[in-house]
């Protein structure tokens, strides 16, 4: 937290910061950390006397912006401040229900890290995670959050990138994602993040990095993909989603990659529902109605393969970063302890997906080299 | 098993110095956190990894390596040379934590060599061969993994995400 500072040292630069932007004086209030997350800072600011452009509001009443701040010591550090501002800006007026995106960028001369300025959305989310005695959610709250969920998503998938904000991260790309190369992209992107931060040799992600670049899939489309589209990652407000949150791991892929992550099986939360909230069989229907194509189940199970290796992935940076003392959150070696967990997972799901698989999908080129 | 033992009770006990103590004012608790500290302090100087959990996963690595090079010596094949190199090492039973440590992780990152011959050998190797080295790699890489299952409890993602147990 060097670079950033505290609450205390933020709030000077904050105001500035947001005077610069709107061109009037504004007066910031005591921010409030969010005890959230394992990489970027969530913070709650209270500004006063604030004119946002497009939406007025100036004068007395003080309203609440959210600031992202990506520190450099976080899970899969450096960052970026611009996929997920543009990810926003791209699905303002959607069926995608997103906070705005104010401000962001990548200079960190200005808070110490890459940032981003939102607006602050009502609710509270609900957990995938459930103790054990804990109720399940009542029938037809579920089933109203479950409608929301698989729609928000298919609204994601069918969104026109090319024609919004968020095509820019083709920009500047070596290789442009296809339908062809979205799972291979994927799948060199976490082999690189395991090299980075695996703490020791893991054989079997090795294996399920061979088998998932051998067997890479033909996507329906090339869309927007959240990244981390699941239960937990999303408000809600009497049984109303009020916002998708999350966007930091957004990318251009494969839409079935949403699919694999969201369908896993520790955010069922003990129950048959993917997500806590829908039956699986329902949830691919609706959602292929949604999006408009047809769920390829054999994909879908790519996908889960492939997101058993990104969540050991990520506990395997939560292993490192807390070795490394980055961080004393008792919570990432907690993390690290279930690396097993998902490499045993993903090896099943691998051996369910060689049993089924038809091969009609394969992308051409791919191999285990 | 992925963070050094001694690690981890540093960061408890910084844990419980800065998160719990600055925020219990009750005597007697703040007294017990103390207790637990000195605990693991404890711990740190006189504990460490088991000794018999290292040595089940590294007993079943030497065997499906061993199994591997025999399986390529019988199709004429020359296995990669790391293979050969830790024949030399002395037993696993009288190695320090730190030892076996590093013994299970040279020899996970064997069967990562192991498991590119076998990609470069797949024209050349019979496929009953290439069927036979991978199945004992494989049982290698679960019996680490079945292993750190065995011996972790349950995890308490939901009291660690809400703080609350129901």
């Amino acid at each position: 937290m060097s670079a950033i500072g505290d609450e205390t040292t933020l709030r000077p630069k904050i105001a500035a910061y947001l005077e610069r932007e709107v061109g009037h004086p504004v007066e910031v209030g005591p921010i409030r950390r969010f005890a959230v997350g394992f990489s970027w800072l969530t913070f709650s600011v209270p500004v006063s006397h604030i004119e946002i452009p497009g939406e007025g509001g100036k004068g007395e009443q003080t309203r609440d912006l959210i600031l992202r701040l990506g520190p450099d010591y976080g899970l899969f550090a450096p960052y970026s401040a611009m996929p997920e501002m543009l990810a926003m800006r791209s699905l303002e007026g959607s069926a995608v229900p997103v906070p705005r995106a104010y401000w962001g960028g990548d200079d960190e001369s200005i808070f110490g890290a890459p940032f981003l300025f939102c607006e602050k959305v009502e609710g509270d989310a609900v957990v995938p995670w459930v103790s054990a005695g804990e109720p399940q959610l009542e029938e037809g709250y579920r089933k109203r959050l479950a409608e929301q969920f698989i729609d928000a998503l298919g609204a994601l998938h069918r969104v026109p990138w090319r024609e919004k904000p968020i095509a820019e991260l083709e920009r500047g790309a070596a290789e442009a994602i296809t339908v062809e190369n979205a799972a291979r992209h994927n799948v060199e992107h976490w082999e690189a993040q395991i090299a980075r931060w695996a703490m020791r040799p893991y054989p079997l992600a090795e294996w399920g990095i061979r088998w998932l670049k051998a067997n890479c899939p033909v996507a329906p489309r090339v869309a927007i993909v959240h990244g981390d589209y699941r239960t937990g990652n999303f408000l809600e407000k009497g049984g109303d989603i009020t916002a998708i949150l999350d966007w930091e791991l957004v990318h251009l892929g494969d839409p079935h990659e949403d699919l694999g992550w969201v369908s896993l099986p520790m955010y069922k939360g003990g129950t048959p529902y993917i997500g806590r909230l829908a039956e699986p069989e329902w949830f691919y229907r609706r959602y292929g109605e949604q999006a408009g194509y047809t769920v390829d189940m054999e994909s879908v199970r790519y996908y889960q393969a492939f997101s058993l290796l990104k969540l050991a992935a990520t506990h395997m940076a939560a292993a490192r970063c807390f070795e490394e003392g980055r961080f004393n959150d008792m919570r990432m070696p907690a993390m690290g302890s279930q690396i097993a967990t998902c490499l045993k997972q993903m090896e099943k799901t691998i051996d369910a997906a060689g049993a089924t698989k038809s091969g009609k999908h394969r992308a051409t080129g791919a191999s285990a080299s | 098993m992925n963070n050094s033992f001694p690690r981890l009770i540093d960061g408890m006990c910084a844990t419980l110095r800065r998160e719990v103590l600055t925020r219990l004012d009750d005597e007697f608790a703040r007294g017990q956190v103390f207790g637990v500290i000195n605990l693991l302090n404890t711990f740190k100087v006189r504990a460490n990894w088991s000794a018999g959990f290292l040595l089940q996963q590294i007993e079943a690595q030497q065997r499906a390596l061993e199994g591997a090079a025999a399986a390529a010596q019988r199709a004429s094949l020359s296995a990669p040379s790391a293979t050969r190199m830790n024949k030399a090492d002395p037993g696993a039973g009288a190695m320090s934590i730190e030892a076996l440590l590093e013994r299970r992780d040279a020899n996970n990152r064997e069967i990562g060599t192991w498991l590119e011959w076998l990609d470069a050998k797949s024209v050349e190797l019979p496929a009953g061969a290439a069927q036979t080295i991978e199945q004992l790699l494989r049982a290698a890489m679960r019996a680490e993994i079945d292993l750190e299952l065995k011996n972790s409890p349950r995890p308490l993602f939901a009291e660690m995400s809400s703080g609350r147990e129901e």
